[in-house]
């Protein structure tokens, strides 16, 4: 390897480090970074929370619905969750600005709420999923909407009655 | 009256920061004068309990775990857990999937063995080509996070495939990034081979006879520098290896060169593997859901990871999480076998000698 080549070609070329933080840095487009949620195409079956190995995911039920966190200071970056996810509730942004101060420590998560409401049909509290893609194959806009707003039980008995219609 | 007596031999401590690389090796050296007598190996500082953590995770969150063992093999050891749970399961992989599983194995390959000959140009001090091979890497790095979306954990493999595919961008953006690293590599071996500054550092230093190897059981690039042919790729191919041209290349030299040299005509070899790949890719699926069923049962699953054989044993119950997890790593019989190397060895060639062996501390110690 000839050295006084390589110089003029680095002096020439160079340099290779990125600018960053005075310049943005370039980033790959599949870049796997902060996770982003979201609580209009989730269906609440909690896969996520059970293959993430951080724990970073944690779902609470409480009076507004099925509350949905990602802490951010604990994932990992996997993508796991975005992997096995049914509805692509979930997934990774090309965001990788992370840096916080000491006090921000507790506001880095992802928060996303599935609100709770009463069951048109029998009036009983239910969530607000989205309807299981398997489930409601073939189904008219308008078939989804009213699907999704029922509680479980009124979802089978809603499928039940379709199938002998 | 004093008495003048010298002792003739000292006990000096090495490590247990900065050895070689950045994890804590710790040897007890005895030496006469600059030569080396007798060597004590210290492990355990790096010690997470990692085998505990995995029986108390689920399959699905071992993939992830494991990956993260080390940064280096990050590749291999979830791709030797997924193989160990689908002989288990009796899943059956996709042939694309295989591919795929070949081409993230190779990538990390290339990246790992430019990294090792990089800092063993900084510990010989010739500083400006160890920024020229870390340079050469960083096209591998940059590959991996184009296609991958991380630099060093990948996230290929999930059980029963691959999680990851490969669109034409992404094919395309290899090509040109095998196109470019191909005569930098080259080039690299070329300047290794005759370079005097690297030489007069690493021929004949840290002498591992063939007989001493077959004796401490090394595999690896340790293995085929002392003139040992073995590479699990040919022994016990997997995934599509024995459609594959994998070139074991073997030296007899039995020095710190010797192993330098084989990493990178395994570079190349690499290079020319993935481009294989590329060409022969076939279509179709590249997983089922990567969440089978794994009944109760054990298995054992071999792959060749950068520094050698990667060994796992897996054994699952009826709970999700498994029984036992346990691996054998190559740096295990590697890291031995330096009492061996260091033995009538310089204190100044301690550094060049712990790298030669590629050690891999934090997979060791988990």
């Amino acid at each position: 390897m000839n050295f006084l080549q390589l110089f003029a070609h680095n002096l020439t070329q160079g340099p290779f480090t990125d600018p960053f933080p005075f310049q943005p840095a370039p980033t790959a487009k599949r870049f796997r970074g902060k996770i982003e949620f979201d609580p209009e195409t989730c269906e609440g079956c909690r896969k996520c929370e059970k293959v993430c190995p951080a724990g970073a995911i944690r779902f609470t039920k409480t009076d507004k619905g099925l509350e949905f966190d990602c802490w951010h200071d604990s994932c990992v970056f996997c993508g796991n969750c975005e992997f096995h996810c049914p509805t692509n509730a979930i997934h990774q942004t090309q965001d990788w600005h992370l840096a916080h101060v000491q006090q921000d420590k507790y506001s880095m998560v992802a928060h996303g709420v599935i609100p709770s409401h009463e069951c048109p049909s029998c009036g009983k509290p239910a969530l607000f999923t989205a309807a299981p893609a398997n489930k409601v194959k073939g189904f008219s806009e308008a078939e989804i909407a009213e699907f999704r707003a029922l509680c479980p039980k009124c979802r089978g008995k809603y499928l039940r009655d379709r199938k002998s219609r | 009256m004093t008495d003048h007596t010298v002792a003739c031999s000292y006990k000096i401590p090495v490590g247990p920061l900065h050895v070689a690389l950045e994890e804590p090796m710790y040897f007890r050296v005895a030496v006469k004068g600059e030569t080396i007598e007798t060597v004590e190996l210290n492990a355990g500082h790096v010690h997470r309990g990692v085998e505990y953590l995995a029986t108390k995770r689920t399959l699905l969150q071992n993939m992830i775990l494991t990956e993260r063992i080390c940064s280096l093999c990050s590749n291999s050891h979830p791709e030797a857990l997924a193989m160990a749970a689908e002989t288990i399961g009796a899943v059956e992989v996709p042939e694309r999937a295989q591919y795929l599983r070949v081409i993230a194995g190779e990538v990390k390959r290339v990246a790992s063995h430019l990294f090792n000959v990089g800092i063993l140009a900084h510990l010989v001090g010739y500083e400006a080509l160890f920024m020229h091979a870390m340079q050469v890497r960083e096209v591998a790095q940059d590959l991996k996070e184009a296609v991958y979306g991380n630099r060093m954990d990948l996230g290929a493999h999930c059980l029963g495939g691959t999680r990851c595919d490969m669109d034409d961008e992404a094919i395309t953006y290899m090509r040109s990034a095998l196109d470019k690293l191909e005569p930098d590599v080259r080039e690299l071996e070329k300047t290794y081979r005759t370079n005097g500054s690297i030489l007069r550092r690493t021929r004949g230093i840290g002498i591992l006879s063939h007989a001493d190897a077959i004796a401490c059981g090394v595999v690896g690039p340790v293995a085929r520098a002392s003139g040992i042919q073995y590479d699990v790729r040919t022994a016990a191919p997997y995934h599509v290896y024995d459609r594959l041209p994998v070139n074991v290349p073997v030296l007899d030299g039995c020095d710190v060169w010797s192993r330098a040299m084989i990493r990178l005509s395994e570079a190349v070899n690499s290079i020319e593997i993935l481009r294989v790949c590329l060409d022969q890719l076939p279509e179709g699926p590249i997983n089922d859901g990567g969440d089978p069923y794994i009944p109760p049962g054990q298995a054992i699953a071999r792959t060749e990871a950068p520094r050698g054989e990667l060994v796992y044993y897996l054994k699952t119950n009826d709970n999700p999480e498994p029984e036992r997890l346990k691996w054998r790593v190559p740096s295990y019989p590697n890291w031995d076998a330096l009492t061996f190397m260091l033995k009538e060895a310089k204190v100044a060639d301690i550094a060049i000698i712990v790298n030669s062996i590629d050690p891999c501390i934090s997979c060791t110690e988990r």
